[in-house]
This record gives C-alpha cells, sequence and structure tokens, in this order.
C-alpha cells in the first residue's frame, strides 16, 4: 500500500514535470486566457465601460470603481475558463497513448488505477499552478487598479477554482480515455480552448444571449462557476457602486455583468450553486471510475503489434 | 538448469492472421535466447503476450514459475526493451530513468548506484541531463536498455534492440549484457535481424508465420541445415577431376575454389582424403543466413 502510494506520487511528478517541460501544450492552454485578455485590451474594457455608463447616465462614479469593476470581470472569465481548458490541455493520458508511453507503464509493476489516479491529481495540480499564477496576476492588477475583495471572497474564489479545476479535470480524463491519435487530441483542445468561453459566458455576459442559449448554459455546470466567480470578484466592488447609485442601478449593472442570474427563471443562491457543481464533480468522478474498470482489459487487446512496431 | 520462461501450445491469432500460432519453448537461466524470423512472424507479438501488453487466445506462459496470467507479480523481474522508444522525449534522460525506477519500488541510494552502473560502462555521464528527444538514435536506445535494466531484473527481453546502432554503440550494449549474464545469471530473450547476433545465442527459435519452423543450438542448425565449405587456395589441379567423379559441387574462381558439403564429416573426409592434393585450405561451417533459406525459403537480408 504505501509502495503503490510513493509510485502514485513520482508518477505525479512525473505527468506535472512533463506537462511544464513542453511549451506546445502549455501554449495550447494558455490560449482562452491569452485572447480574453487581448480581447479585454483591444475593445471588452472599453464595452463593459461604455455599457456601465450608459446605465448611470447622469450619476458620476470614480474611474477606480470602474475599473476595479471590468478587471473583476475580466479575471473571474479568466479563472472560469482556464479551470477547464487547462485541465483540458495539461492531460498527460493522452500523451502517453500517442507516444506509447501506456504500454511503459503496462510492463511496469504499478496498478492501472495508480496510474489513472496519478493521471487525474497531476492535471488538476498544473490546472491549479496555472490558475493560482493566474489569479495572483489578477490579484495584482486589482490592487492596483481597485481592490474591492473580502478576504471571505478570496476563499470562495479558491474554492471555486478547485471545483472547477476537478470538475474539469475528471471530464477531460473520461475524454481521453476515448481518444487514441494526436489529431483528436488537438481538436478537441482547440474546440474546446475556442468553445467554452462562449458557452460559459465569459467572452460575453450570458444575459446577453438569446433565450434559447440562456436555457441551454442553465444545463451546463460551467454556468454556474463562471456565475460564482463573477459573485466573488464583483459583489464588493457592487457594493461600493451602491455608496453612489441607486440600488435600481446596482441591480441592473449586477444583471447585466451575470452577477446575478437566473437559471430557467429561477435565481440560485451561492450554495446552491456550489452545490449542482459538486454533484457534477460526483458524477463525473464515478462515470471515470467505471471507465477506468471497464477500460481495464479492453486495453490491453487494442494493443495490436502493429501499432508497437513502428 | 531451471527454466525462466516456459511456453506451451501458445497461440494468438488477429481476425484470420494467425500471429502466433502453437508454439511452444523454454528459456532456461542465464540463457541467451534468439528468435530469428522476418517482419510479421509472430517475434514481437509472442514477447507481447509474455510480457502483459497483449492477450492469448490459448495456451500457458509461464515466467519464472508463475503463469502470465498474475503479470503483475511476474513483472518486477522483467526488463523489457520495445522495438520504439517508450521514454518521454521533453523529460531528460535522468528524470526517465528515475520515474521508471521509482515505479519498481527503488530506493533513491538504490537508484543512483544502479545508475552509475550503467552510466560508467555505457557512457552516460555527458547525456544524463539533456532531454531525451535531444539524443542521437543510438544514445536513445542505449537509455532504452538502461530503463529496462535499471531496476536489474532477473529475464531482458529485447525486441530488436540494436536495429540503428552503430557497430561500437552495439559492442557496447552487448558486452555489458554479457557482463550481467555473467554475473547475475541474466537471462536475455532477444528478437533480431542480425546474424551476427543470433549466432551468438546460447539457443535459436527460427519463426515463420506464427509457426516454429526451427530450433536448436546455432551450431545444431548449421549442421542441420546450412551446408559447410571447404575453401581451397593452392591445390593440384587433378583435384577438379576428382570432384567431378566424386559428384561434389564446387564452383571456382581465381582466388580459390569453394567446395560445398551437406556436413562436416563429408567436409573433413575429403580433405582427409586428399591432403597430399591440397597446400592451403580452410573449412568454413555454413551460415545462420543459410539456415535461414533452407528452412523458410526466405531471405533475411530482404526484410532489413
Amino acid at each position: 500500500m504505501k509502495t503503490e502510494f510513493l509510485k502514485l506520487i513520482f508518477l505525479t511528478q512525473r505527468n506535472i514535470k512533463l506537462y511544464f517541460k513542453n511549451k506546445f501544450t502549455f501554449f495550447v492552454s494558455l490560449i482562452t486566457p491569452l485572447i480574453l485578455l487581448l480581447l479585454f485590451i483591444t475593445f471588452l474594457k472599453s464595452t463593459y465601460e461604455n455599457t456601465i455608463l450608459n446605465i448611470i447616465g447622469d450619476f458620476k462614479l470614480d474611474n477606480k470603481i470602474i475599473n476595479a469593476f471590468t478587471g473583476g470581470w475580466l479575471f473571474s472569465s479568466v479563472l472560469s475558463t482556464s479551470c477547464i481548458t487547462v485541465s483540458f490541455c495539461s492531460g498527460m493520458m493522452i500523451y502517453d497513448k500517442i507516444n506509447k508511453s501506456d504500454i511503459d507503464f503496462m510492463v511496469s509493476p504499478v496498478n492501472n488505477m495508480t496510474i489513472k489516479v496519478a493521471y487525474v491529481i497531476a492535471n488538476l495540480l498544473s490546472t491549479l499552478i496555472i490558475c493560482a499564477v493566474l489569479l495572483t496576476i489578477g490579484l495584482i492588477y486589482l490592487s492596483i487598479v481597485g481592490f474591492y475583495l473580502s478576504f471571505a471572497d478570496l476563499l470562495l474564489i479558491l474554492l471555486n477554482i478547485i471545483l472547477t479545476s476537478l470538475f474539469g479535470t475528471l471530464i477531460a480524463n473520461i475524454v481521453w480515455c476515448f481518444v487514441n491519435s494526436e489529431g483528436g487530441m488537438s481538436g478537441i483542445c482547440t474546440l474546446i480552448s475556442a468553445m467554452y468561453g462562449f458557452i460559459c459566458g465569459a467572452y460575453m455576459p450570458i444575459n446577453v444571449m438569446g433565450n434559447t442559449m440562456k436555457n441551454v448554459t442553465a444545463f451546463l455546470p460551467g454556468t454556474y462557476s463562471t456565475v460564482l466567480f463573477r459573485k466573488f470578484f464583483l459583489t464588493g466592488v457592487l457594493d461600493e457602486m451602491a455608496n453612489y447609485l441607486p440600488q435600481e442601478m446596482t441591480d441592473i449593472i449586477a444583471e447585466n455583468f451575470d452577477v446575478s442570474f437566473t437559471a430557467l427563471n429561477n435565481e440560485l443562491s451561492v450554495g446552491l450553486m456550489f452545490l449542482i457543481i459538486f454533484s457534477c464533480v460526483a458524477v463525473a468522478f464515478v462515470i471515470l471510475l467505471q471507465i477506468s474498470i471497464l477500460n481495464k482489459n479492453k486495453h490491453i487487446e487494442k494493443s495490436k503489434p502493429v501499432e508497437l512496431n513502428k | 538448469m531451471d527454466n525462466v520462461i516456459e511456453i506451451n501450445n501458445l497461440k494468438k491469432y488477429f481476425g484470420d492472421v494467425k500471429a502466433v500460432d502453437d508454439i511452444s519453448f523454454t528459456v532456461k537461466k542465464g540463457e541467451l535466447f534468439a528468435f530469428l524470423g522476418l517482419n510479421g512472424a509472430g517475434k514481437s507479438t509472442t514477447i507481447n503476450i509474455i510480457c502483459g501488453v497483449l492477450k492469448k487466445d490459448s495456451g500457458h506462459c509461464f515466467i519464472n514459475n508463475q503463469s502470465i496470467e498474475e503479470i503483475k507479480n511476474i513483472l518486477p523481474d522483467l526488463g523489457i526493451v520495445f522495438q520504439s522508444s517508450v521514454l518521454d522525449k521533453k523529460l531528460t534522460v535522468y528524470d526517465n530513468l528515475f520515474f521508471r525506477a521509482m515505479l519498481y519500488g527503488l530506493k533513491k541510494d538504490e537508484f543512483h548506484r544502479n545508475l552509475k552502473f550503467f552510466s560508467d560502462r555505457l557512457n552516460l555521464k555527458d547525456i544524463m541531463l539533456k532531454p531525451f528527444e535531444k539524443l542521437s538514435g543510438g544514445q536513445k536506445r542505449k537509455i532504452d536498455i538502461v530503463r529496462a535494466l535499471i531496476h536489474k531484473p532477473d529475464i531482458l527481453i529485447l525486441d530488436e534492440p540494436t536495429t540503428g546502432l552503430d557497430p561500437q554503440t552495439r559492442v557496447a550494449v552487448w558486452k555489458l549484457i554479457d557482463e550481467l549474464r555473467a554475473k547475475e545469471g541474466l537471462s536475455v530473450l532477444l528478437t533480431t535481424h542480425y546474424m551476427e547476433e543470433a549466432v551468438e545465442a546460447d539457443y535459436v527459435v527460427i519463426m515463420d508465420g506464427g509457426k516454429i519452423a526451427a530450433k536448436g543450438t546455432p551450431v545444431d542448425l548449421k549442421n542441420r541445415y546450412a551446408k559447410d565449405y571447404v575453401y581451397l587456395y593452392e591445390y593440384d589441379n587433378s583435384l577438379l577431376d576428382r570432384l567431378k567423379r566424386a559428384n561434389i559441387q564446387f564452383e571456382k574462381n581465381k582466388k580459390y575454389l569453394k567446395l560445398s558439403f551437406n556436413d562436416i564429416q563429408s567436409a573433413k573426409s575429403f580433405v582427409l582424403d586428399n591432403y597430399r592434393s591440397i597446400n592451403d585450405m580452410e573449412i568454413i561451417k555454413g551460415r545462420m543466413d543459410d539456415v535461414f533459406l533452407n528452412i523458410t525459403g526466405k531471405n533475411l537480408k530482404e526484410s532489413l
């Protein structure tokens, strides 16, 4: 048991090291946050500033508050997408399949389940490391332009990062169980990186989407994660705005920027949204466990010698 | 001697293709056992079954008296070199070997001791911190072999280990394997295209179309399946008439007269009977190429 645990630690270390040494995968996994930063610098920041100014009309708001709001919105988007896209692109299971290292592990005295768990843990830790770096950059930026986050907000942001990354990691590992080629891996990574930002409301608020799309997003766990990030990053700024604006106005801003979110005409509490994400994590875990057990022997049969003998 | 590998009536089909068709053989402790065959003969399939990568359709495989159904118990005793490298391209040589060694439950000091042993013999010190992908083909192959040996297994399985290696590296690799065989009783199961490797084996199995076409020691196989040759460099011309009368096959050119005999006894008798007419000569046993050609009707070199 102790030996198997040590093997798990070494395999996890190896997987993390492999991810950070592979510049291509590292870059691909950062595409979404980079797109967001680029969009923010080029037009999103001014678009959101104009939206806020249009809502408040003749009322005056300090630039610091507006910058803190747009900055908070940016980093809530960056984190909500990164938790998923980084977890998809930092999975080493698929690289081992392509490189045939999985066969090397198959002929090593280590349990199949240890190998799978090491993939998940390494995947999760790599994602958390990247997200921690992005969060740090975000906090530094906000402390420069305007910082309105409480300690509780920070803790809840961390909890949301962990839960969302875990969900992304489990889903990614479920998908990688069925992919064997580099083409398949690149396609899925690119698709996730490009699409996820849209469907979770990171590039544009869910509130500006059509009703059908809004209803669809209500069934995606990523939506709740994004809304939670919005709440924790922006509630403090909205409270500060409330000192200068009527409550109705801050409510409209909150609604326009997904800080308050109604799913299928129901407003959901923070606790309920966390519960939804936690349930999705549990379901994903059970599915991955089942697939791993079912695939245990199938994998051996699939590995015909012709594939080995390049 | 104890059998470290025992294979009985092993079968593996892929649809209509009989990759391995009812083969049986044993590998003794400390033996260098060679599989010889063209691509698709069933060598790699057999090896993949032995190390648990493929499941057999029927038959029995035992390694160190344990059935391969319990492969996880057997794997610590095995070291395997696949045809293509399966190490991590982005990691350094050291990291690759370290992480793989840890899967065998090696302690760090034991790993470093083993690593030094192999590094000294294969001159790996300068490449230890290089990423695996930056190594030359020969260097990569050396690391593949060290990866298989780092935990000091009882049995080393080599699937075409020296294909593409320069002669110097090939010599270094075989010197290391010979040392481990001599000092630690390492048993080696080898598939190869190279005759000079097969001829060094203690026992050779020739596979063709998934079946064992012949097996025995290299000398046995040569005696049974290859002709023996007498090369005459200085001889009396009257010998030619005697050869024709005795119906002995020969080839004549400016340098020598080459006589072919079915076995060494015939060659020896001919030389003894005619020693007065021969001034300079040599007897050469048939080569493994000839053995392979005579058994399978195929030329091994064509598959290289």
